[in-house]
């Protein structure tokens, strides 16, 4: 029986080289951290044109205007709308305002407490109610296009279920609509536990909490793999800024208001009523079907926050037929963060939008019907089948939701 | 003959009974007469009050009084029958506290019998939950022994005027105790992947060794464990099991604090600063303020 020779040798070959190597990148990483960083996000220029309490709207002007209506982007509560603009070379605002559109986009600032009572319909009847009125006025126009991210677009959802006569493109990126699914974590562990109890007992919904329950959907990446990826490109100046401005975004979280916490867990993971056209805001139904403008929905094939199999059925159940769903590969935060995806994304909705502009700027809200029925289901099957290619973006970050 | 030592030790008793009542009527006299030495009594009693001279001050009438109260007592003591019962009274303390002692002694065994017991319970427990089998059952027998044996002692029913606070208070020390089994547990649960993953390692690194495939790079070690640790998390996180747990961490947590917060409310309640509980009674009948206001601006918007 022969003995297996261990290249002992080797080893020690490379450690000597490895031990060497991490010299020198020490000595260049400490270069490069205490040196001058470029980590600052949100650099866009806007100006602030609305505020109600904690809520602002930021409003983002592009240099030459191509669109005749205006596009609204409603982020979620949990994290920061930030996340749409995170530097120059990565920031779906700039697209945005590059293909000329305008962009109003919802700050929900930082709940305090006192916010522990604002629920669903507050935010969707209340603030975003106001605030659409607010951009429609001021462009004389009876309808403007809404874009929701995750959470935001669960309320774009409600909202143009209500408010119908005052949407006249929707777009949904990465929205969970339908609860009734075991493919992420998320929808297992908020069915199976009573995480809507924290949130009155910390007055709001903590973030760090929140936080850490995210980090503890994959600990061994988000935990370990992460921090370890960032110790072997710390040397990496650009790295290094990219890595900071998305650990500034992620942990940059506010909390979440208690009433609207425990709302979306009873009545959307745990009863699914939004799906279902079941769920009630302020005893009014929201139902799916009097969503009949034209609907864009994206999300990402390997999303373990919001799987596509929580986002693929809204098209299925609105009242419009002018609808399309493109589910790209990537995930959660990929979608709008990685250079791949800036390159299908904001094209696409820029695209997609200024093909519905129709003539019905100052069209009477009371007027608004359907369109005559533009079937381009046939779409979203091809388009679920298209993207193949997987995204290459810096291991560990943007993944992590 | 026989009857002299008697006879002595009356004697002896007699002198005592006299000596004692004499020594009690001298100090009675003494405190009685003690104000009167000075030239006006009434002044050692109204020396920080603007009272009338003359006035007997109330000091001074209580004082009269208990010197009267405490001379009549001794007038009684000092009768030979009283002073008799006050001595054989004296006879029996070395009894009384022999008897006493003897019923804490016993409580005390008692006690220390209940908890030797209780004792050999929780050995009985670890017998029933097999303790073979550590890790899987380590955190459900702590939490069953301290369910069973300890947990009743903050439940025992509290009296007086503070009984109110001190159920609170036993109440959180109650829930953070379970919290932090409940907190053990879930922690716990996070490291049991790191174990099955080192173990997994070992497993493949003497494939390796045997089939003479060992590399030099460690990275690529490195990228094995994540891979297999990031599996094991998969798995875990997915289980039922791991959802009860983390259930039940985040149940004990809720528990606990506010449990906590009501103890800490009745601290804060002696404090000039308002509570969370005030603030947020506040809170809601503004958020209901405000939202009524809205409402009314929009129907009087719609009216224009």
């Amino acid at each position: 029986m022969s003995q297996t020779k261990i290249p002992v040798d080797l080893i020690l070959n490379r450690l000597a080289e490895s031990t060497e190597e991490v010299k020198e990148k020490v000595q260049r990483a400490s270069e490069v951290l205490l040196g001058s960083l470029e980590t600052d996000i949100s650099q866009t220029p806007h100006e602030i044109v609305y505020q109600e309490d904690r809520v602002k709207v930021k409003y983002y002007r592009p240099e030459k205007i191509k669109h005749k209506i205006p596009l609204l982007v409603v982020y979620a509560l949990i994290n920061r709308e930030t996340m749409l603009d995170l530097q120059p070379g990565r920031s779906v605002i700039r697209n945005f305002l590059e293909s000329g559109l305008e962009v109003y986009m919802i700050d929900w600032g930082y709940p305090k407490r006192k916010d522990q009572f604002v629920t669903i319909d507050d935010h969707v009847n209340g603030y975003m109610d106001n605030i659409i009125d607010f951009v429609r006025k001021k462009h004389n126009l009876s309808k403007i296009n809404l874009m929701g991210i995750c959470m935001g677009g669960s309320f774009c959802v409600m909202y143009s279920a209500l408010h119908p006569e005052k949407i006249k493109n929707l777009v949904t990126t990465v929205t969970p609509t339908n609860f009734d699914t075991d493919k992420g974590l998320l929808h297992i562990w908020m069915k199976n536990t009573l995480a809507e109890e924290m949130g009155p007992t910390y007055g709001n919904m903590p973030a760090d909490i929140m936080n850490l329950g995210f980090l503890l959907l994959n600990p061994a990446r988000l935990i370990i793999d992460k921090y370890i990826g960032f110790f072997e490109n710390m040397d990496n100046k650009k790295f290094v800024e990219n890595f900071v401005r998305m650990e500034k975004w992620i942990f940059d979280s506010p909390d979440v208001p208690a009433a609207t916490f425990k709302q979306f867990i009873e009545d959307c993971y745990k009863k699914n009523l939004l799906i279902q056209s079941k769920l009630e805001l302020n005893g009014k139904r929201v139902d799916l079907k009097k969503i009949t403008m034209p609907l864009l929905n994206f999300y990402g094939k390997y999303d373990h926050l919001v799987p596509p199999e929580a986002c693929n059925l809204l098209t299925q159940k609105v009242g419009s037929q002018d609808t399309e769903d493109i589910c790209l590969d990537t995930g959660h935060i990929g979608i709008y963060v990685s250079s791949k995806c800036q390159k299908e994304f904001t094209p696409k909705i820029s695209k997609w939008l200024k093909q519905r502009e129709g003539d019905e700027i100052t069209e009477p809200a009371t007027k608004t019907q359907p369109k005559k029925k533009k079937s381009t289901k046939s779409h979203r099957k091809n388009s679920r089948q298209t993207p193949k290619k997987r995204l290459s973006i810096n291991k560990g970050q943007g993944e992590k939701r | 003959m026989e009857q002299q030592p008697d006879q002595n030790q009356e004697k002896e008793a007699m002198d005592m009974t006299k000596m004692f009542s004499m020594w009690l009527k001298a100090t009675i006299n003494f405190w009685e007469n003690m104000p009167r030495m000075k030239p006006d009594e009434s002044a050692m009693f109204n020396l920080f009050t603007n009272q009338p001279k003359g006035t007997p001050h109330q000091a001074q009438q209580t004082w009269d009084r208990g010197t009267k109260i405490a001379g009549a007592l001794v007038s009684m003591l000092s009768e030979p029958e009283n002073l008799d019962a006050m001595f054989k009274a004296t006879d029996a303390v070395p009894e009384f506290i022999m008897k006493i002692s003897q019923q804490v002694w016993e409580g005390y065994f008692e006690a220390q019998k209940n908890w030797t017991e209780r004792a050999v319970r929780i050995g009985k427990h670890e017998k029933a939950y097999n303790f073979d089998d550590l890790d899987q059952e380590t955190f459900k027998t702590l939490r069953d022994i301290y369910e069973k044996e300890f947990q009743r002692y903050f439940y025992i029913p509290q009296i007086g005027l503070t009984r109110f606070y001190q159920e609170r208070a036993n109440t959180a020390i109650d829930k953070y105790n379970i919290f932090q089994t409940a907190l053990s547990e879930f922690i716990y649960m996070f490291y049991v992947p790191m174990e099955k993953s080192a173990m997994v390692m070992q497993e493949k690194i003497k494939d390796m060794v045997e089939k003479g495939e060992i590399s030099d790079n460690y990275k690529e070690y490195y990228s094995m464990w994540i891979k297999i640790l990031e599996g094991h998390y998969m798995k875990l996180l997915q289980s039922p099991e791991y959802t009860q747990v983390m259930n039940k961490t985040i149940h004990s947590l809720v528990a606990y604090r506010s449990a906590r917060d009501e103890m800490m409310y009745d601290i804060l309640k002696n404090l000039p600063i308002p509570t969370n509980r005030e603030m947020d009674e506040l809170y809601k009948e503004f958020y209901e303020l405000k939202k009524k206001v809205r409402e009314l601006s929009r129907k009087v918007e719609e009216q224009k």
